[in-house]
């Protein structure tokens, strides 16, 4: 027997999975422990050795891969917790950083102040050098002048160093002749410049990057470096990947390079696990919604690849590389209910978080959340929470909710609980709507799959709002992106800048650009032990109408690139316009024209094959666990509807609702107007009853598929 | 019918998540960098007596711009309004705001009944007139800056009018403008198609219930931030400079600002009469400057509708510098906010001193227009990145650095560097903070900024409008003002010129210095006062300079 194993490292919870090559899973929760989590980590590996009665020495070496998604680099820049960086740049240029192109986010707020800048002003020095538009010397740099800063970053203590120069794009010369000079003189700390990061034209977003990158860096290659050091002493000699921002895997040794590609290395994992899902279920698109304690997360699959994008703001910092398009709202578990100044109930973003918690936690909360609204609805059983292990307290969270919110509001308990409910859900449709109908895509025609632990008591009502037919509770639910670390393929991004209209392209260095990101992929995945034939090449290029601002990211094939297939390109182009913004300009053959060149190299990594059940399956009906009091939202009020035990083997099995499905580690409201189906994964699929809106067609293949 | 509040909570979003949807539409197909960088736009919901239902005014200024427009065309068209048609309008002279700023109506229907409007206005690159832009600093009178559209159906039943869409644009220069206004009429389709949906799920009855108490509840917040205001009447001032026509010209703005309960009404009776050229105001501009002003004094997060505006009574009568009679040229009535601000800060600083600032920085903007000579084309470009400087301070906070004129508070982005350096043929030299420029006070101005360009290319065309160049704005209780705005150029042959605040200059040579400074915001409070640790932070990161630290903060830096 040989293992993959998954580990996912969040505020709270680590959740670790493992699968057998047979295709056994094991799934298991243990405790982070935010002060160093490599500690958690290999608890987590002992703790599942015990639940597989293997001894610990033995286990280790049955397991091949480790894959890890890690928030290091994500609360580093959360909490300003990075390493003491600088930035060296060109001369007039100083504030960039800062400036951030003179935006303030809340325009009529006046209290709302600048971020922090990443690198402080007296920690920004600039030199006398110059690359013009075009790329030509204009100012050649003088070493010399980097002499006095070399000197102050040791008297200031810096730990890191970005180096981002004006249209290092065209010429990265200066650049790297500054990252030897600094190297060679600044033993210890962490430099890096833009042409290694982000070699792309637009200054903001590549000093911005650059030095998100730096600030991050010793932080990350610190923890990685400690959890190589801690695998080492427990003998593991497998290989260990790391979950990168863009929903691929790389080594730790690439992340080293630029750290700033696993800023968002664990949300990264729930839509590449969706990818992988909804393919098995023969769907081709999904949109995938993780609801944890304090945020609710949304992303799309669109034809099985998770969508990229290079918009990504972490707490308002600019972060350009490409990441998938994760939109995240302040609505979870922890949320908490408040009384605008207009009388109205609101919900968010502020969150009781894990600590202190909802009031029913009885851990000193005081404000009532959405866990307390779903306790008093009845969604969730006080004694099984977490299968037993958090007992929660109803009466405190009663109370809660009459004192802060139903006597103002002149509601009772129940009728304030039931909008607090209600207003959360609408929250998080409208994220799910952001994702999607702002994106251009209509949610009616995804597959809906919902994880995290709380997703699924609010799921029916989202999908009720936005029409959406069914949605997908996966088996592994409360633990999907654990789940999706060991589904990611190797995928290394590359950018090249290359302004030019077709009509004036220079053909050879277009052709070469490419095959210098293709080279430079092949290596880097050769290092990593990827075999050639199971590489491929996902070319993209940024291109707009000559004459507008904002370009489209166009996929390409790379045959149609090698070959100069242009025509095929600008058809393409048209019809993705077209799709994105209601128009083309075909017929008025306006000229066309290209920023940058990109190219993704992926090297396929084996997935794990998932076991499906048909054995020792028993009737649903034996799985009803009781009877309980539950508000449903078509009829406004409590109704008793029946609780089955969603641990019980009840494969194939269809359930009408209204009913609740209680696992462990999850729990799943089919609301009256909704079905529910297991299949043989051991997944819930909730569908809408007799509705106009059900696509007929599409539910039955997805039904056919298991 | 029985209000669910819960309801009314879902409305309010509802109605903003469709407005914001129509703005990432604009930004996204528009063309004009002043649409799609500076998204000098506002998208917008209205009832079927054109009450906001809620709006997304990306920039500030066009916060009450299109509510009366969509009062105007009601009266116009009455019963002859029909699903399918789309209505266009700039006029100043029948509530339009500014002659660029065009806007874009959808009639909503649902079962046959209207049950509201879908509104995008947008500041077009061109507008016809005499100058390419519409700024034109020696125009008299309206049709010298522009071809003026009163209400007019650009479709009729879904059918396209083409004989007036090529009257329009026969006037106007650029294909651009008709590729933005496809853009806008776009967005009026997307608002339009989110609120039938919206509407068929809950039906008109509960549509219109719900609707009515979402006003109700916003106009409570409203007059409740407007009660904690101490009744009085209270008087403010401040000064324009300089009418594009008459060097030394000056022109008061007065307020008189009276807070009775939960009513508070801005009369600007006593300002200056009308100028002879363009620095002349709109109604509808003043009135969206009154209105941001005092946004910014309350709770940020009061939904913007019908509600919002109720308690709010303006009065701004015909032939002042704010409300210019027909036929004045009032292009750059927009840019008179800034003065509009500092009046309605001054006055009410005595009343709420807690919620007001100190002096922003007011605009001073060029435009540079030429032929690129890498790629041989004609090339527009608003000089954003040079124009914005700090925001005043408040009581409890430094102002906003390099954050541009209220008008737009943190609206509006500069051009990326690479880009610009890419899209146009000059050079820039420097972009940065400017030491000192932020005013003392214990709490300081938001920083200005110094710009040097070197303009390439050669016969250059630059036009200039602002202020900012003669007055430098205030300080407030103990708190010091900032540095003057200024534009300057030097020639090859080393010749300087310094352009009026209102101007236009051609023929500028190859390799010319451009160098502009964008002041700081005033500062709030005696600087004496100021936490010694902030002072020798902004010290240590050159913000401040050692000599000021001494002088206006009296401490000592070796």
């Amino acid at each position: 027997m040989r293992y993959k194993l998954g580990i996912d490292i969040g505020g709270t919870f680590t959740d670790l999975i493992l699968i057998s090559d047979s295709g056994q899973t094991t799934v298991h929760k243990t405790l982070s422990t935010p002060n160093d989590p490599s500690v958690g980590f290999i608890n987590g590996i002992r703790e599942l050795a015990e639940m597989n009665c293997i001894p610990f020495d033995t286990f280790i070496k049955l397991i091949d891969t480790i894959v890890h998604g890690t928030t290091v680099a994500t609360n580093a820049l959360l909490t300003l917790k990075g390493a003491k960086t600088a930035l060296v740049t060109t001369k007039g240029f100083r504030d960039a950083l800062e400036m951030r192109r003179g935006i303030r986010e809340e325009q009529f707020n006046n209290r709302y102040q600048n971020v922090t800048p990443l690198a402080p002003r007296y920690l920004r020095f600039t030199i006398d050098e110059r690359i013009d538009a075009e790329g030509n010397v204009y100012k050649k740099i003088n070493e010399k002048e980097l002499l006095p800063i070399v000197k102050k970053i040791k008297q200031e203590k810096v730990e890191a160093v970005a180096i981002c120069f004006m249209n290092s794009f065209k010429n990265n010369i200066h650049e790297k002749k500054t990252l030897s000079f600094l190297k060679k003189n600044l033993p210890g700390v962490f430099i890096t410049a833009s042409y290694e990061v982000l070699p792309s034209i637009r200054f903001y977003e590549r000093v911005s990057t650059t030095t998100v990158s730096a600030f991050v860096g010793p932080i990350v290659a610190n923890y990685f470096n400690n959890l190589q050091k801690k695998l080492k002493e427990i003998k593991y000699s497998g290989s260990l990947l790391i979950m990168q921002s863009n929903g691929g895997v790389v080594s730790p040794e690439t992340v080293q390079k630029n750290p700033a590609v696993t800023v968002l290395s664990g949300p990264a994992a729930a839509p590449t696990a969706g990818a992988f899902y909804s393919k098995m279920l023969n769907y081709k698109n999904c949109i995938t919604v993780d609801m944890g304690g304090t945020s609710f997360d949304a992303a799309l699959v669109i034809d099985n690849q998770c969508v990229t994008g290079t918009e990504g703001n972490i707490n308002r910092y600019r972060i350009a590389l490409p990441s998938l398009d994760i939109i995240t709202i302040g609505a979870g578990g922890g949320s908490i209910g408040w009384i605008n100044e207009g009388g109205l109930l609101q919900m968010g973003p502020q969150s009781a978080g894990a600590l202190p918690g909802p009031v029913c936690y009885n851990r000193g909360g005081e404000f009532p959340t959405c866990t307390d609204a779903d306790l008093i609805l009845g969604y969730l059983n006080p004694n099984f929470f977490a299968g037993g292990k958090l007992k929660l307290d109803k009466a405190k969270a009663e109370k809660a909710i009459s004192e802060k919110l139903a006597k103002k509001l002149g509601l009772n308990v129940l009728e304030t609980a039931a909008g607090m409910y209600r207003i959360i859900n609408s929250n998080m449709a409208q994220g799910v709507r952001q994702i999607s109908i702002e994106r251009g895509y209509d949610p009616r025609e995804f597959l809906f799959i919902v994880a995290g632990g709380a997703g699924s008591i609010h799921s029916s009502e989202i999908c009720k709002e936005l029409e959406i037919p069914m949605f997908l509770v996966p088996n592994v639910s409360s633990i999907f992106c654990a789940a999706g670390m060991l589904l990611g393929d190797l995928k290394h991004d590359y950018i090249r800048s290359f302004y030019t209209t077709f009509s004036a392209m220079d053909k050879k260095k277009f052709l070469s650009l490419f095959n210098e990101m293709k080279e430079e992929g092949l290596k880097t995945l050769a290092n990593e032990g990827v075999q050639k034939n199971k590489i491929e090449f996902y070319p993209v290029l940024d291109m707009r109408y000559s004459g507008q601002y904002h370009e489209v990211q166009l996929p390409c094939l790379w045959n149609d690139i090698q070959k100069l297939k242009f025509e095929t390109i600008f058809e393409t182009f048209h019809n993705e316009h077209n799709r994105q913004f209601g128009y083309a300009l075909k017929e008025e053959k306006t000229e066309m024209e290209i920023i940058n060149l990109r190219l993704r190299v992926v090297g396929e990594n084996e997935k794990p094959t998932f076991l499906s059940n048909t054995q020792n399956t028993i009737d649903a009906q034996k799985a009803i666990k009781e009877y309980r009091n539950v508000f449903i939202p078509e009829t406004n009020q409590m109704e008793k509807i029946p609780i089955y035990d969603g641990d019980k083997p009840i494969y194939g099995a269809e359930i009408k609702g209204p009913c609740v499905i209680e696992k462990i580690t999850t729990c799943i409201f089919v609301s009256k107007n909704y079905d529910c189906k297991v299949d043989h994964w051991g997944s819930f699929l909730v569908y809408e009853k007799n509705s106009k809106t059900t696509n007929h067609m599409l539910r039955k293949k997805l039904l056919h598929a298991n | 019918m029985p209000i669910d509040k819960i309801l009314v909570s879902i409305f309010q979003r509802a109605f903003k998540s469709i407005t914001d949807e129509m703005s990432i539409s604009l930004t996204k197909t528009t063309r004009s960098p002043i649409l799609c960088e500076a998204k000098d736009f506002v998208t917008g919901l209205y009832d079927a007596k054109g009450q906001m239902l809620e709006q997304t005014e990306n920039l500030p200024i066009l916060s009450f711009s299109l509510g009366p427009v969509c009062r105007v065309i009601l009266e116009q068209y009455k019963k002859d309004i029909h699903e399918g048609d789309v209505i266009i309008h700039n006029d100043v002279f029948s509530m339009g705001n500014q002659n660029n700023d065009v806007a874009i109506f959808k009639p909503i229907f649902f079962e046959k009944t209207l049950i509201g409007w879908a509104a995008a206005k947008g500041h077009q690159a061109d507008i016809g007139g005499a100058v390419q832009g519409g700024y034109n600093p020696n125009a008299t009178e309206v049709w010298q800056e522009a071809i003026r559209i009163p209400a007019v159906k650009l479709y009729e039943k879904g059918q396209l009018r083409k004989d007036v869409w090529n009257l329009i644009f026969a006037n106007i220069r650029l294909q651009m403008v008709q590729e933005d206004i496809k853009a806008q009429i776009g967005a009026c389709t997307l608002g339009e198609r989110r609120l039938q949906n919206f509407v068929a799920k809950y039906g008109l009855t509960i549509f219109e219930a719900h609707k009515q108490a979402l006003f109700d509840s916003t106009e409570k917040m409203m007059r409740a931030e407007i009660k904690s205001i101490p009744n009085g009447t209270y008087k403010g001032s401040s000064m324009v400079y300089y009418d594009g026509k008459h060097k030394g010209s000056k022109f008061p703005i007065r307020t008189e600002i009276t807070v009775k309960n939960e009513e508070i009404i801005f009369d600007f009776s006593k300002s200056s009469p009308q100028t002879k050229g363009f620095v002349n105001g709109t109604y509808t501009s003043t009135c969206s400057a009154i209105t941001l002003t005092f946004l910014q004094m309350v709770n940020p997060n009061i939904p913007h509708n019908e509600g919002m505006i109720k308690p709010l009574k303006y009065i701004v009568p015909e032939g002042t510098i704010l409300n210019a009679s027909y036929p004045a040229a009032t292009t750059f009535g927009n840019h008179l906010c800034p003065q509009v601000a500092d009046a309605i800060f001054k006055a009410l600083g005595p009343a709420v001193p807690n919620r007001i600032t100190a002096g922003w920085n007011h605009l001073l903007c060029s435009l540079f227009t030429g032929i690129h000579p890498r790629t041989e084309k004609k090339y527009v470009d608003i000089c954003f990145l040079g124009m914005k400087g700090g925001s005043g301070a408040m009581n409890g906070n430094d102002g906003y650095d390099h954050i541009g004129m209220i008008d737009a508070s943190g609206g509006v982005l500069d051009q990326d560097y690479e880009m610009y350096e890419q899209q146009t043929p000059h050079m820039i030299l420097q972009h940065e903070y400017l030491c000192d420029s932020g005013g003392a006070g214990q709490w300081r101005g938001g920083l200005g900024t110094i710009t040097k360009i070197n303009l390439r290319g050669g016969n250059t065309t630059m036009v200039v409008f602002g202020d900012g160049d003669v007055e430098t704005n205030y300080g407030l209780f103990g708190g010091k003002g900032s540095v003057l705005n200024k534009i300057e150029l030097t020639y090859p042959n080393k010749k300087k010129i310094t352009p009026m605040s209102k101007d236009l200059l051609e023929g500028i040579p190859d390799n010319t210095l451009y160098y502009q400074i964008a002041g700081g915001g005033g500062g709030y409070g005696n600087p004496k006062k100021r936490k010694k640790e902030n002072v020798l932070q902004d010290v240590k990161n050159e913000v401040v300079s050692k000599k000021i630290a001494e002088k206006m903060y009296g401490i000592k830096i070796k």
